[in-house]
């Protein structure tokens, strides 16, 4: 009885290492190799059929969303309650568990995630609670750096085992940027991105991944001297300091939902209205959780159709 | 004499007001803007940014230095102060209350925080006619300081709901005359002259409630006539103040202080020092947060707050709180 019951686990042992064997050998090319992760907390070890993800980080969401994947939780936007309104048709069904400053554990926890994508700012202390939970991936990229958005959704993508491919949709994106730049045709052209607050304006770093795109569409951004180093921006700038923003197209942020209004807003200050973007009719309202707070593949698709529906066609006339 | 010295001290910060700015607009270019000569830009930084901020200083600094005084004879207590009492919170719990329901800061109207002034008001004089409160300058301040958390801390909870309100309310929270319309000051025009009317007449009165009730009563007056009618100048003072600039504490504290300090405790007498030094203080303040932190201004809130916390250590440390 005893030597059967041995038996059986040794036969059922073989087969199971057999069994590990066979799939090593054939599916090891598609994925073995990806699913070992480098992070800022070391190398990470995933385990297959990944299905219930959640991200922490505003890329992290749009890049799992790209690659045609549904978290099942998030964070909020900045300034909102829910995931960004580009993002928010794709994932009808998701839960918030969060804001970028404040994550729940809990609510994490409730969701059994066997796979956690979080930001490249995220504290130790924190990801040794979350390492707990699932598998928790911290990119070792630093943010405002040059093509940051692209290299933190690699980092994703290959925890999802997809990158091959999220490097079809990143080159189809440089494909599109390419062409919006000879769309555009000229080079040098000056621009500044701000964010319109009652306190006055921000002027936002030409390092963060908006900015980085309009710079490789052929936009010089300017105003790098009033943000203090490592800040993605500037503190409000005192009304008789707006000359900072002032550039040939000034593309306005607002938190809200109604960018029209934070125009409005704008234009009631009278040193706004001597710039030379606002006399020329070249400001372009943007939604400012897509120009601002978000980063991934399909943020930077919209921001490229932003572009390609407002600064061409208001360019046509001249 | 002494009123021709806090004159001068006056027009000097109103003209260092007009010369000194945190753009980089030279002081010699200013000088000449300020003639109309100069370039475009030197004209337009100071004929249109500071001296419409330097006007609303002025106001400002009006409004609330003769609230203070008003309220502290009212009240018998040096302590008794628009932004320590409340009665700014309550106008700006007001304010906050308005732009929720869809007023926009930049084109507020002048009326909401009016009310919240006048309820903040209602409420210092009912909690300081409570027994025993109003015979403890400290304790009333204490009262005050309270009303004035649970105020705040109900605009922060407005601020919770909704991300736009937070944004405008934050801007008012903090107090300042930079990037503000200058329209509003048209808008409270109207309140100002009345206030100034009912002053006028009501000053005589007022001082004898200052002597005592009795003293009041024994010349003819009403005291619970020129109570309200008081309060009601407080309450257009500190909302019109309010709707300018948001909420600022301690303006009305340091200034009538410092005026007695010159002029002596009568009403009739310091209140004119009051008229020349609430603008002093608050111009003065107003170029300090300019040129401390360039590009970026500070509130003016935060400089006053700096200013007046002294004093009121100052005057709560000495052992007994002259009643006035």
């Amino acid at each position: 009885m005893k030597f059967s019951l041995y038996l059986s686990r040794v036969i059922g042992f073989i087969f199971h290492t057999v069994l590990l064997a066979v799939s090593l050998g054939f599916v090891s090319p598609l994925w073995a190799e990806n699913r070992l992760v480098q992070t800022q907390y070391g190398q990470i070890d995933v385990p297959e059929g990944i299905k219930r993800v959640v991200t922490l980080h505003e890329g992290a969401l749009d890049a799992a969303v790209a690659l045609g994947i549904e978290p099942l939780g998030a964070i909020a936007t900045r300034g909102g309650k829910g995931v960004a309104t580009y993002l928010a048709d794709s994932v009808p069904e998701i839960t918030i568990v969060g804001t970028a400053r404040e994550i729940n554990i809990e609510a994490i926890l409730a969701l059994r995630p066997d796979l956690i994508l979080a930001s490249p700012t995220m504290q130790k202390r924190q990801y040794n609670l979350l390492s707990k939970l699932a598998p928790t991936i911290v990119p070792a990229v630093k943010l405002l750096s040059k093509d940051a958005w692209k290299n933190n959704s690699r980092v994703y993508a290959q925890a999802l085992g997809k990158s091959v491919e999220l490097e079809k949709i990143l080159i189809n994106l440089d494909q599109r940027i390419t062409s919006t730049k000879n769309q555009l045709g000229q080079e040098g052209l000056t621009a500044t991105l701000v964010r319109w607050t009652p306190q006055g304006p921000l002027l936002m770093s030409p390092d963060i991944n908006s900015a980085q795109i309009l710079a490789q569409v052929g936009f010089q951004l300017k105003g790098k001297e009033a943000i203090k180093a490592g800040r993605p921006h500037s503190d409000p700038l005192s009304q008789e300091n707006l000359n900072l923003i002032n550039a040939q197209w000034l593309f306005l942020s607002s938190v809200n939902q109604d960018g029209n209004k934070a125009l409005q807003t704008a234009k009631l200050s009278p040193a706004f209205t001597r710039l030379e973007a606002v006399k020329n009719n070249r400001v372009i309202v943007v939604d400012g959780q897509l120009w601002t707070s978000s980063s991934g593949p399909l943020s930077a698709k919209a921001i490229l159709d932003d572009l390609q529906q407002q600064v061409l066609s208001t360019q046509k006339p001249n | 004499m002494r009123l021709l010295l806090s004159l001068c001290l006056l027009l000097v910060m109103l003209f260092a007001s007009m010369l000194i700015g945190s753009g980089n607009v030279p002081f010699v270019d200013a000088l000449a803007a300020l003639g109309n000569q100069g370039s475009e830009t030197a004209r337009f930084v100071v004929w249109e940014l500071r001296f419409s901020r330097t006007l609303m200083a002025l106001v400002v600094g009006v409004c609330l230095a003769v609230a203070g005084a008003l309220m502290q004879t009212l009240t018998k207590n040096p302590l008794a102060e628009p932004g320590l009492m409340g009665v700014s919170a309550g106008s700006a719990f007001a304010i906050g209350l308005a732009i929720l329901f869809g007023a926009g800061a930049a084109d507020l109207s002048v009326w909401p925080a009016q009310i919240g002034a006048l309820v903040g008001c209602l409420l210092v004089i009912w909690i300081s006619q409570t027994q025993n409160l109003a015979n403890d300058p400290v304790r009333l301040v204490l009262t005050g300081a309270t009303l004035s958390a649970l105020l705040l801390s109900s605009t922060a909870i407005i601020l919770m709901l909704d991300d736009r309100v937070a944004d405008e309310i934050r801007f008012w929270i903090m107090g300042s005359v930079a990037g503000r319309n200058v329209n509003t000051l048209y808008h409270v025009m109207p309140s100002l002259v009345i206030a100034g009317l009912i002053v006028a007449v009501f000053i005589r009165p007022l001082a004898s409630i200052g002597l005592g009730e009795t003293v009041a009563v024994g010349l003819g007056h009403n005291p619970n006539k020129i109570r309200m009618v008081i309060i009601i100048a407080v309450a257009l003072l500190v909302g019109a103040a309010t709707a300018v600039a948001g909420p600022l504490i301690f303006v009305g504290l340091v200034v009538p202080f410092t005026a007695r300090a010159i002029a002596g405790t009568d009403i009739r007498r310091y209140l004119w020092q009051c008229l020349l030094l609430g603008p002093c203080l608050l111009v003065f303040a107003d170029i300090i947060c300019r040129v401390i932190v360039p590009p970026s201004e500070l509130p003016v809130g935060v400089l006053t707050t700096l200013i007046g916390a002294p004093v009121l250590l100052f005057l709560v440390h000495t052992k007994r709180i002259p009643r006035l």
